[in-house]
Formats: structure tokens, sequence, C-alpha cells
């Protein structure tokens, strides 16, 4: 992470009046609490990886012929997973360096470039099916909107659902209108992860917007900071280390935008969760207590006091009680503080989002 | 009724009206040929004046003498004939009688040079192509080296592909663009300029490519001449394998004038659906796309599963596949209609002979700002599908299908090969514009009697071949009668054949006719 690099730039100090600090300001808090050297690097996708290693083409094909079949052998427990075809596809696409060399129907002895080891492949395909390993761990990517992220172990994978909060918030900074230039002012990302949605709202902001991520997770942190300096955003896009407001103290009541893709499965439902999400992805980023709704309440009460008038708030939540739950929340607890309240489905029609403004 | 003198009359003073009109042209012309000259601008912005101003005027001019000429042929005796390459030059004799008062000698050069692009080639002695075409010379086998056989075969190329290329059709639209391209008011509307400019460009690189072949051709006749008279054989030689490099080249461009068609060039999506019949049918739509891809891979185009829905136990109900590269459009678009299936089913336990068919779609993929039609975001029903529980942060699923519906019209298109939801729907999204561009200009067509008879080709439901495997083997095209006796190449792609012999046939039947 490179928040000196927001220091100087001058035109940021614009951002915000001269009431409030800098965001750089506070840097040097929140850089004590940025993993050191101590942790590792975070881990280069496949797909980034140099093609160093070399096979056969028939040795490729017959990796290709074992992998389709031990995952038809096994596609009736997969269930809601069973793309596996097409899973198989994508992880040679990121081991290849030439893809198209698997269209041809010939079988020869001609070298092929990888970006790992023939070993590693059948291993990874193996941790796949039988560890159920998840596939974007497996090529150490997620694909999401139009951004290629960095994830690992210890970052939730983000859902396609959730590239919906970045329209959201796009709608609303082209909507502009009565509440100002939200696309211009602070951003925060509660929970960011890998930084999907902080990532993809600073591509939507405008010159001067600038967005904060905050995550509890060391590796979270890694790994967001990775993808936002892999898109060259760090002189937009700083990630915090901390709870939730926490690290954002010195943001009161001057946050354009608030949205957050916070735990909020409830706590009861985690062991039965499909094995790649129960036994693989960080239960702090999935748990969201009881009823799923404690992270979520959080958020939303301390969001009064962090939003500017006329600020924009969304929250990704499990469906459809949760929506309502929270929209009663807000309307009843919070009547002064929010207006234009509404409940937004995702595309399997599902109620997952609630949104907002500050009044 | 008017008399005939009455009609006589009204046509004489219709042509002096258009003389009229020419003779101010001319000066016009004749003072922007002096400013360019000044300029020294290049040849090629010289040609396109002409052409604009020119051209569309002279065209009713000819046409109107070709009309009066069939009506008084007693009185048409200044009217030498009625074909249209003499009449220029007729047109240029009379001409010179309007330019007493101003210097003969100047404009009747400017004159000369202002049809020299529209004038035939001619070589020295007088030989035009159409009188190639017309001596009707004996062709000889290319290794023959006889430069009449060479020149009779690249002139009657010629004459195909401008027949292919609808030549008076085309002549006439360059000059209504040409005429649209120099209004003054044409960029109002930036997206109706594009596309003029844009069409302009094409017809214009057509028309001159065709004038360049002819040229060519006149130009080594000629050497081949020169070369006889100076007795210099090296020459002569080296002219004659001209020609048959030419001759060679020219059959490769008869191939391209078939798809001369505003959208030819374009990529293209290839739909193939099963008909009824269930996994017979179904595996025979897997085997149709199959031909598809293996043919569109051959031909080095890009090819891309957008959407698939497989069959339970083999083939697929419905694909679609974007096939990426030049032209892709113009072969493929001849491959739309039903084709029929015959074989002894190895589904069927008591292996009885079956009959199954699959509807193939072809739609072109513009490109930006030539879209015929504007797609609203509220107008869409984007749905999830293939997706089941709760969603969110429960499941872990690399597939992000997105179904996209335009809600007025019902058109549906789907997209499942992307990684992300966002890429799935921008790619369901540019099927659902390339469907809608498709209906709508199926609609403009059939407004518009012009296209109604290739529109009829082209519609989903007709059988357009067949493909026996049993009780013998053989594909055969039931529009053009193309046969092969090898169903198995066919079905590996070698489909190539019979996409020619259709383009030939429908494009030449379709002219002969005009």
């Amino acid at each position: 992470m490179n928040l000196t690099s927001l220091v100087r730039t001058s035109h940021i100090t614009r951002t915000f009046t001269h009431s409030i600090k800098p965001i750089s300001s506070s840097s040097s808090v929140s850089l004590s609490h940025t993993p050191t050297s101590l942790n590792p690097k975070p881990k280069t996708p496949l797909y980034l990886k140099p093609p160093i290693y070399t096979t056969s083409l028939s040795s490729l094909k017959k990796f290709q012929k074992w992998a389709k079949t031990l995952s038809s052998s096994v596609n009736a427990s997969f269930k809601d997973s069973s793309n596996l075809h097409q899973e198989l596809n994508w992880l040679l696409q990121d081991s290849l360096q030439n893809p198209n060399i698997l269209q041809t129907h010939e079988e020869n002895d001609n070298l092929v470039a990888l970006r790992l080891k023939l070993d590693d492949l059948y291993d990874l395909w193996t941790q796949r099916i039988e560890k159920r390993r998840p596939f974007q761990y497996i090529v150490g990517c997620e694909h999401w909107r139009d951004l290629i992220l960095s994830v690992e172990e210890g970052v939730l994978i983000p859902r396609p659902e959730t590239e919906l909060i970045v329209d959201l918030v796009n709608d609303v900074i082209k909507g502009g209108g009565e509440n100002g230039d939200l696309g211009n002012g602070l951003w925060v990302d509660l929970g960011t992860g890998s930084g999907a949605i902080a990532i993809g709202i600073g591509r939507v902001l405008g010159d001067l917007g600038r967005v904060v991520g905050v995550d509890l997770s060391d590796v979270a942190v890694r790994v967001a900071s990775y993808n936002v300096e892999r898109y060259n955003l760090q002189d937009k896009i700083s990630i915090k280390q901390g709870s939730w407001f926490e690290p954002l103290s010195e943001f009161k009541g001057q946050v354009a935008g608030l949205v957050s893709n916070p735990p909020y499965i409830p706590s009861g439902h985690i062991d039965g969760l499909q094995p790649e999400v129960g036994r693989h992805e960080p239960i702090l980023a999935l748990d969201g207590g009881d009823d799923g709704m404690s992270d979520l309440l959080h958020i939303c009460n301390g969001a009064a006091s962090m939003l500017k008038s006329g600020g924009f708030l969304a929250f990704e939540t499990n469906g459809e009680d949760h929506c309502r739950f929270l929209f009663d929340h807000m309307e009843t607890i919070h009547k002064e503080s929010f207006c234009n309240l509404k409940i937004v489905p995702d595309f399997a029609g599902i109620q997952r989002f609630v949104t907002g403004f500050r009044s | 009724m008017k008399s005939d003198s009455d009609n006589f009359l009204e046509i004489k003073r219709h042509e002096m009206k258009m003389q009229q009109k020419k003779y101010e042209l001319k000066q016009q012309v004749f003072v922007m040929q002096q400013q360019i000259k000044q300029r020294q601008e290049d040849k090629l912005f010289y040609m396109s004046l002409v052409c604009h101003l020119s051209g569309i005027h002279l065209e009713k001019v000819m046409q109107m003498k070709e009309s009066l000429s069939t009506v008084f042929q007693s009185q048409s005796n200044s009217i030498k004939s009625q074909n249209p390459s003499s009449g220029y030059a007729s047109f240029s004799k009379f001409s010179n009688g309007y330019v007493s008062n101003l210097d003969k000698k100047v404009f009747w050069s400017c004159g000369s040079r202002l049809f020299s692009s529209s004038q035939e080639a001619v070589t020295c002695d007088g030989l035009t192509v159409d009188g190639i075409v017309a001596n009707d010379w004996l062709i000889l086998d290319e290794s023959e080296s006889d430069w009449k056989s060479h020149a009779s075969a690249i002139a009657q190329s010629i004459c195909l592909i401008k027949k292919r290329l609808k030549w008076k059709k085309l002549k006439v639209r360059l000059e209504m663009l040409s005429y649209q391209v120099e209004k003054p008011d044409l960029w109002d509307d930036p997206v109706h300029a594009g596309k003029i400019s844009r069409e302009h460009g094409s017809l214009m690189g057509k028309m001159k490519e065709v004038n360049g072949l002819e040229q060519e051709l006149i130009e080594h006749i000629d050497m081949i001449k020169l070369a006889r008279e100076e007795n210099d054989p090296d020459l002569e030689s080296e002219s004659v394998k001209a020609l048959l490099r030419m001759r060679q080249n020219v059959k490769e461009k008869e191939l391209e004038a078939l798809l001369a068609g505003e959208h030819d060039s374009c990529s293209c999506y290839i739909e193939v659906q099963a008909g009824a019949g269930g996994t017979e049918s179904m595996d025979w739509a897997g085997m149709v796309m199959q031909m598809y891809k293996s043919w569109a891979q051959r031909r080095g185009y890009g090819v891309t599963v957008v959407d698939e829905m497989c069959g339970e136990i083999a083939g697929i109900k419905r694909a679609t596949v974007r096939v990426d590269g030049e032209y892709a459009y113009g072969y493929a678009k001849a491959e739309v209609g039903a084709h029929r299936l015959v074989r002894i089913s190895p589904f069927d336990s008591a292996k009885r002979r079956h009959t199954s068919f699959a509807a193939v779609a072809v739609t072109p993929i513009l490109g930006d700002g030539s879209h015929h039609v504007q797609i609203n975001e509220s107008d869409l029903k984007i749905e999830r599908y293939r997706s089941g529980g709760a969603g969110g942060q429960h499941a872990n699923v690399t597939d992000s299908a997105v179904r996209l519906t335009h809600i007025p019209t019902g058109i549906t298109a789907a997209c499942q090969n992307q990684r992300s939801q966002h890429q799935n729907k921008a790619s369901a999204m540019a099927v659902l514009q390339s469907r809608l561009d498709q209906r709508e200009m199926a609609r403009q067509a059939q407004m518009n009697a012009q296209y109604s008879e290739s529109l009829t080709d082209n519609s989903w439901g007709n059988q357009i071949r067949s493909y026996v495997l049993h009780p013998y083997r053989m594909v055969k095209d039931l529009r053009t009668s193309y046969e092969s006796s090898d169903p198995d190449s066919v079905l590996e792609g070698e489909i190539n054949d019979f996409i020619l012999s259709f383009l030939t046939d429908s494009m030449d039947k379709e002219n002969d006719e005009e």
C-alpha cells in the first residue's frame, strides 16, 4: 500500500473541506496496522505467472482427459456447482501461454508452455474435486465485473450478486441532481475483502473521488492493497485495517457514500454451507451472528453519523427477510436520518440490497 | 389524352431544361477545375469532385435520352445509341455546342477529363472490355499462354463481377451518396453521416477496383500489341505472364463480389436449435453446431460459444456461437434454414430409421454506430439463470449465466461462457443487439421491394439441406441441387462448396431477373 502517494497529489486535499484533515494525515496510524514483512506477499494469480514450464501437447491432452473423467465421476455430488467442465477449460486457459493450442485435434509431442508444472495441474484438479477447494483459490483469481481480482485463502471470493452494488453506485453518481457531486466525494467500503467493491467504485468515480476500503483481516488488507496496485488506483483508493468504523473516525459526517457486503449468514447455517464455502472461505467474512443481522445493524447504525447529508448507502443482505428487517429498522429507528429507502433484487430475483440516502 | 406531339414537346422542353442545368454544372466544374489546378490537389480529390458534380445529373440525362430514343425512334437521330457507355461519348460531343462563348479548347479538355472516370477503358485500336466479351474468343486452358484466351477470360470475369455488384444500381447509388456526402448539413446528424460516408467509401472502393481491373487489362493488351509491333519477344512474354496472373487473381475477385452485401463483411452469431424428436434431434443439432465450429476454425475465424443448452443425454437443445472474422456473416448467411438428417438412430434400441431437423439462424454483428435499434435498459428483463438456492455468500459458483429479455419484442438472448456476470450480461446484450438489428433489417426489407426476393431465402423454417446417412449416403442442398456423397467430411466442416454454390446461384439468378 502506498499512502504516501496520496500526500503527493495536492488536489486530494481539495477534495475535503479545510476543516477536515486530508485522507493521508492519519495514515501513519493505519499504517501501523498494516502487515509488515512478517507476512508473506499476496499470491500471484496463476494467469500472471511466467510460462516457464513445458510439457508435450499429448501429455496435456492426457491431463485434460483424466480431469474430465474425474469430474464426471463426481458430478452428481457437486449439485450446486456443476460447472466443472467450464472450470477445467478456464484452468487450462489460465495455465497455458497459448490456450488455443488445445483446439487442435492433433496429439503430438510438440512442447507447450505452461505457467505451472504439469504435476501441479494434476494436484490442483484433485484438490478441486476431492477437497472441494474453490476454483477461484485454485487459479488465484476471480473474474468480477470487468476486473480480474487476486484472491487466496483467507479472503472472501467476491460473488456475482455483489457486482450490482457498483451499478447502484454508478446510477447514483451519474444521476447527479439534488444530492450534489457524490462522484467526487469520499466513499467507504466496509469489509472490503479482496477490494472488489472499492475498486469497482474507484473506477466509476470522478477525478476527485476517493475510496477507503476497511477490513479487519490481515490477509484481506494485503490482498485488497495488491489488487488496488494492480489496477494502479493507489492514488484513489486506500485500504485501512480495523473493525468497521474504527479507522474512520476522522471522516465522521463527511462521507459521500457508504457500501458494504458484511457477513450475513446466520451462525446456525454455517455448518450446512456448500463445502467450497464452509470448508474454505473465511468464517470472519460469512458469520453474521445468530440471525445474521448483527454486523448489518451495526453498520446501519453507524452509517447515520458517517454520511454527510445527501450521502448514499447500499448494503448487501441475506435476502428478503434481511431486507425487510433492515428497511423497517431504518424507517422507524432512524426515521430522521435516512430517506428514499429501497429494496433492490439481484438478477436471480432475490431481494438482496437495501439502498437509501442520508437526509 | 395528350397527343404524341404534345408529349414530344414536353419531353423536348424537359431535355432543354436538363441541358441548361448541365451547362450550369459544367461551368461550375470548369471554375472548380481551375481552382483545383491552382491548388494542385491530388487526383483522388479531383475524381470525387467530378463524380459529385456531374454524376447524378448526367445519369438522369442519360436515362431521359434512353427513354426518348425508344419512344421516338424516328426523331432520335441526334441520339446515337441506347448503349449507355457510348452515351457518355455522345453527350460530350453535344455538350460542346453550348460552350461557344468559352474557350472551346480548354472546355473540351475539361470535358474529356471530366468523364475519364466513367468512360470505358479502350485500347489504342478501340477494343473495350465489353468488346472483348462480344468477340467471343475461344478460351483455351491457362497453360496455353494464349493472350486472347487470358484476355477473354478476364473480360468475362469482369462482366460477372459487375453483374454481381449490380453495376448499374451501384453507380446510381454511388452518385446519390456522393451528392449527400457533399451536402453542407450532412454532419448535423453524425450517426447518419457516418453511415453515408462509410457506404460511400465502400462503394467508391468497389467502383475503383473494377475500373482498375478494366484499365489493367487494356494496358496489358496494348503492351502486347506494342511488343509485337516493336518485335520485342521479352516484353511480349512478360505481358502475357502478367495477363495470366491477372486471370488467376480475378477469379478470387469473382468470389469476393459475391459478398458485396452491406453487412457481408461483418462477424456474426450462428444459432442452432434442435427440432422436435428428443435426443436424436438434439444429437443432430450438436452435430450441426460442430460442423460450423470446424468450418469456422478452418477458415481461421475465431469461434466462441456464447450460450449452450445441452441435451440430457446427448447433443444440444440450442446453442449460439460467435464467429469473428472478415466475411463471416457473408458466408454463414447461406446456411440459414432447416437442416434435415436421415439415419438409423443410435439412440433407438429398435434400430429404426429417424428423420430429424435442426434450425440454423445467423445474425450479423454490426459495428458501433451502425445499429438499427437502440436498446433501452428499462425495456430489459435481466435474469440470472441456472442458479438456485439462497445465493450471495451462501453459494460459491463459477457459473453466472445471464438471460436478457427485450420486453417489447419478446426476443431473448443468453450468455454463460464468460467468467463474470457483468461480462455475461454484456455478451448477451451484444447477441440481443444483433437479433434486434436483424429483425429491424428484415422489417425494413419487407417494406422495400428491392430486397424482398433475397429475404424469402432467409426464413428460419425453410428446409435447405438434407443429410442422408442411410440407406444411402448423400448430402444435398435443396436450393441449388449441389450434392456431395461424402457426408462425413461435410459434417467435419467441409461446407465451402455448398455455401459458394448457393451464393453464386442465388446472386446470379437474382441479377438475371433484373
